[in-house]
């Protein structure tokens, strides 16, 4: 589709600084499955053995766009101060809405899908904030589709998440509902920037 | 829009359309982009293209209505005015052809006006205003038309 | 190879010991007789004692099933395999059948996809026939209002989402598809009559959809605004007692909608917490988080502190509440984090917990709220809970 293929051309740009990060994504992912033992199921952010209450000390005000604030992860006991900048971390600030696995740990990245796998058009988008820029961006979450669950990386983010009768920004659906080719074979989740949210 | 103002909006209330009003091109993105893809053209057979419509729907009268009923406009969490400059954009940026000179641009009125009854019975209506543009190209045999720009956005603070 | 001889000599002295009883305690011509080719067990009448564990097992989603637990004894009695990404299986309401959505594709998790009611046999759960339906069966976290029946158990209602919206009937008596009701912007299926039931839309109104006795759709009519969408929506987890749905909000305020001569109105709304429960950020959360026993006229929430948007996240509690009272008689410790719940609908009932994240039911009584009972190794990512 030709949307796609601009943001390839933009998404090569950009991903040749980060050219390093790249690698530093697969051998981080290939980590944090064997260190953390994470969990191959859906995580709700919050709940952790501990019991702790979600988003630090009872009656915390929310910071959802702020991603990385959002409270303790079941897979990181602590969020690492700089998670939030971490495209293999559930903290990462892109992720403030993502529900599923990170198509970086499967053989994509944030913006491309694993081979074999078929981006779904249609998709569910959230507005997180780089703290990095201090901008709020709008982020296209495509599902990668036509193979089994992916298993590796799954982080689940509730962040302004809306019940499933609000469907674009719910996270609820499984999403490769719109692939009219690959149809409803969920594999992983990309977290793909569209514009800045102005 | 300020990271404070930004916290002090989600903080005081569950809002998930944040404070302020985004510029349209972003409104399309956050409530249409998700099935109807970044330039309009949909998935076939699951969502229908727009960019062949836009401009004959907006056209007619029950057209017009038509773009404000559907469910996917009538209930975003845009405002009326939000609502109208979101379709002027997107008559003026997603349609194949250019909107003629003479396409009334959407008011905040008129959006208001029809929004809060949103249609039951989508295809149907959608299947016969196509049956109506075709009946009135038919008539008209068709005309060359020049872009226009879209109107000021009004619903921007 | 070693040979100890003290320990030699014992094992010597042991098998010698038992060769003797082996000798004096039976004749030595006797052994153990074979066991008949006995074939399949044959499931009694469903006691409410049992529960569907339904699981989409989200690694591996081409085997997602439903398991059959007897929550008095602990007993796995049996499973159904449902397909792609299911959803859950729906008793008949004579129990004479179980009815189940479900997907396949033509090669795994590619080919041609094929979407099927499955109609299952209960004693032997194994199926009896299916239904074909349109292959647009909404794939989403699930829900119990993904699928329900009419109120006389005539029609299967299913929701599909393709993204287009709309609601599949099938006829469960003469077990054919009759026709898929349009339902733009509006999702799920909450019946309200026999020929009658309610989506939720975008907007916080209701569409109220009306059936004739063939199925079709006769009437469909949006309501006025009964939720607060924009400010604290509410959940689909909504639960039915009698004539009344009850759904919870992000902010724990219970939204009833009273079915009124057929129509869906919006009852008076109360909380589930208190300032002081509010100022610890108690919040109800889950996946399956509401229960209800129409007889004691309970409903069951599961409770856990958070901030907003932890609306999904499991407890350590269900919080108990009086339905006429509007107020909160119980509190139940958990065992275990808890996403799902479900009340069995006798006058002895029991609490079922499960969840998605752990292969334990938990079983609880449901008034005293004490701990029966753990089941390990149910399913892989367990979500909904079902009385037979």
């Amino acid at each position: 589709m030709r949307w796609f293929d601009t943001l390839t051309e933009v998404s090569a740009r950009s991903m040749a600084k980060r050219t390093s990060r790249r690698s530093v994504i697969a051998s981080l992912g290939a980590v944090l499955v064997g260190a953390s033992a994470l969990p191959l199921l859906p995580v709700a952010r919050g709940a952790t053995p501990a019991d702790q209450p979600a988003g630090g000390k009872p009656g915390a005000k929310p910071a959802p766009a702020a991603a990385g604030q959002s409270g303790a992860s079941r897979t990181d006991a602590q969020p690492k101060a700089d998670a939030v900048n971490d495209p293999a971390s559930c903290d990462y600030w892109r992720h403030c809405a993502i529900d599923g696995f990170l198509c970086g740990c499967c053989g994509g990245s944030q913006n491309t899908c694993p081979p074999g796998t078929e981006m779904s058009a249609v998709t569910w988008v959230g507005t997180c904030h780089n703290p990095g820029d201090g901008k709020d961006y709008v982020v296209s979450y495509n599902d990668c589709c036509g193979k089994s669950t992916c298993g590796r990386c799954l982080c689940n983010r509730n962040e302004r998440d809306t019940p499933i009768y609000i469907p674009f920004q719910s996270n609820d659906y499984n999403w490769c509902s719109g692939s009219s080719k690959a149809n409803i074979a969920y594999h992983c989740s990309t977290a793909r920037i569209v514009s800045v949210a102005r | 829009m300020s990271l404070r103002r930004l916290l002090s909006a989600i903080a005081a209330t569950f809002s998930w359309s944040a404070a302020g009003a985004y510029e349209s091109s972003v409104s399309y993105m956050l409530q249409c982009m998700g099935c109807h893809t970044p330039d309009g053209r949909g998935e076939p057979g699951r969502v229908p293209s727009v960019r062949e419509t836009l401009v004959p729907f907006a056209s007619l009268p029950e057209g017009r209505r038509f773009l404000i009923q559907v469910p996917g406009a009538a209930q975003s969490t845009l405002s009326d005015a939000e609502l109208a400059d979101l379709l002027n954009w997107m008559i003026h940026n997603l349609s194949q052809s250019p909107p003629p000179q003479t396409l009334a641009p959407y008011t905040a009125a008129e959006v208001a006006s029809y929004r809060h009854t949103p249609l039951v019975n989508v295809r149907d209506t959608r299947a016969q205003l196509l049956a109506k543009v075709a009946a009135v190209n038919a008539q008209q045999g068709g005309s060359e038309s020049t872009r226009t720009p879209p109107p000021p956005q009004a619903g921007r603070k | 190879m070693n040979l100890n001889p003290r320990r030699a000599a014992a094992t010597l002295l042991g098998a010698g010991l038992l060769a003797l009883s082996a000798g004096l305690a039976r004749p030595a011509a006797a052994e153990l007789p074979n066991d008949p080719a006995s074939g399949s067990q044959v499931l009694p009448a469903a006691s409410p004692h049992w529960v569907w564990v339904n699981d989409f097992v989200f690694p591996h989603m081409t085997d997602g099933k439903a398991m059959l637990v007897d929550g008095d004894t602990g007993r796995y009695l049996g499973e159904l395999d449902t397909g792609f990404g299911s959803v859950r299986v729906v008793p008949s309401l004579d129990g004479s059948v179980i009815y189940s959505p479900e997907s396949y594709f033509s090669r795994g998790t590619r080919g041609v996809r094929t979407d099927v009611v499955t109609i299952y046999d209960p004693k032997h759960l194994a199926p009896l026939g299916e239904v074909i339906i349109p292959p647009k069966r909404s794939s989403n976290m699930p829900m119990m209002a993904n699928v329900q029946l009419t109120d006389d158990g005539r029609f299967l209602l299913i929701y599909n989402f393709t993204p287009g919206q709309s609601v599949t009937v099938v006829d469960t008596k003469s077990r054919s598809f009759v026709t898929e009701v349009e339902t733009p912007g509006c999702a799920l299926v909450f019946p309200t009559g026999a020929r009658s039931f309610f989506s939720i839309c975008a907007d916080g109104t209701l569409l109220d959809v009306r059936l004739d006795d063939t199925g079709h759709d006769t009437n469909k009519q949006r309501t006025v605004g009964i939720f607060d969408v924009k400010h604290d929506p509410v959940t689909e987890k909504g639960v039915r007692v009698g004539d009344s749905w009850y759904f919870v909000s992000f902010g724990g305020t219970i939204y009833p909608v009273n079915i009124v001569k057929g129509a869906p109105v919006a009852g008076g709304t109360w909380s589930l917490l208190t300032a002081a429960d509010k100022a610890a950020n108690w919040r109800p959360g889950g996946l399956q988080q509401l229960a209800v026993h129409a007889g004691l006229h309970r409903l069951y929430s599961i409770m856990h502190q958070g901030s907003l948007y932890t609306h999904k996240d499991p407890g350590k509690e269900v919080w108990v509440y009086d339905l006429a009272k509007h107020a909160r008689v119980q509190k139940i410790a958990m065992q275990n984090l808890t996403g799902s719940i479900q009340v069995s609908r006798d006058e002895h009932p029991l609490l079922f917990g499960a969840f998605i994240e752990s292969n334990i039911l938990d079983v609880y009584d449901a008034v005293g709220g004490n701990h029966l009972r753990s089941i390990t190794d149910i399913g892989t990512t367990p979500t909904l809970l079902v009385s037979p």
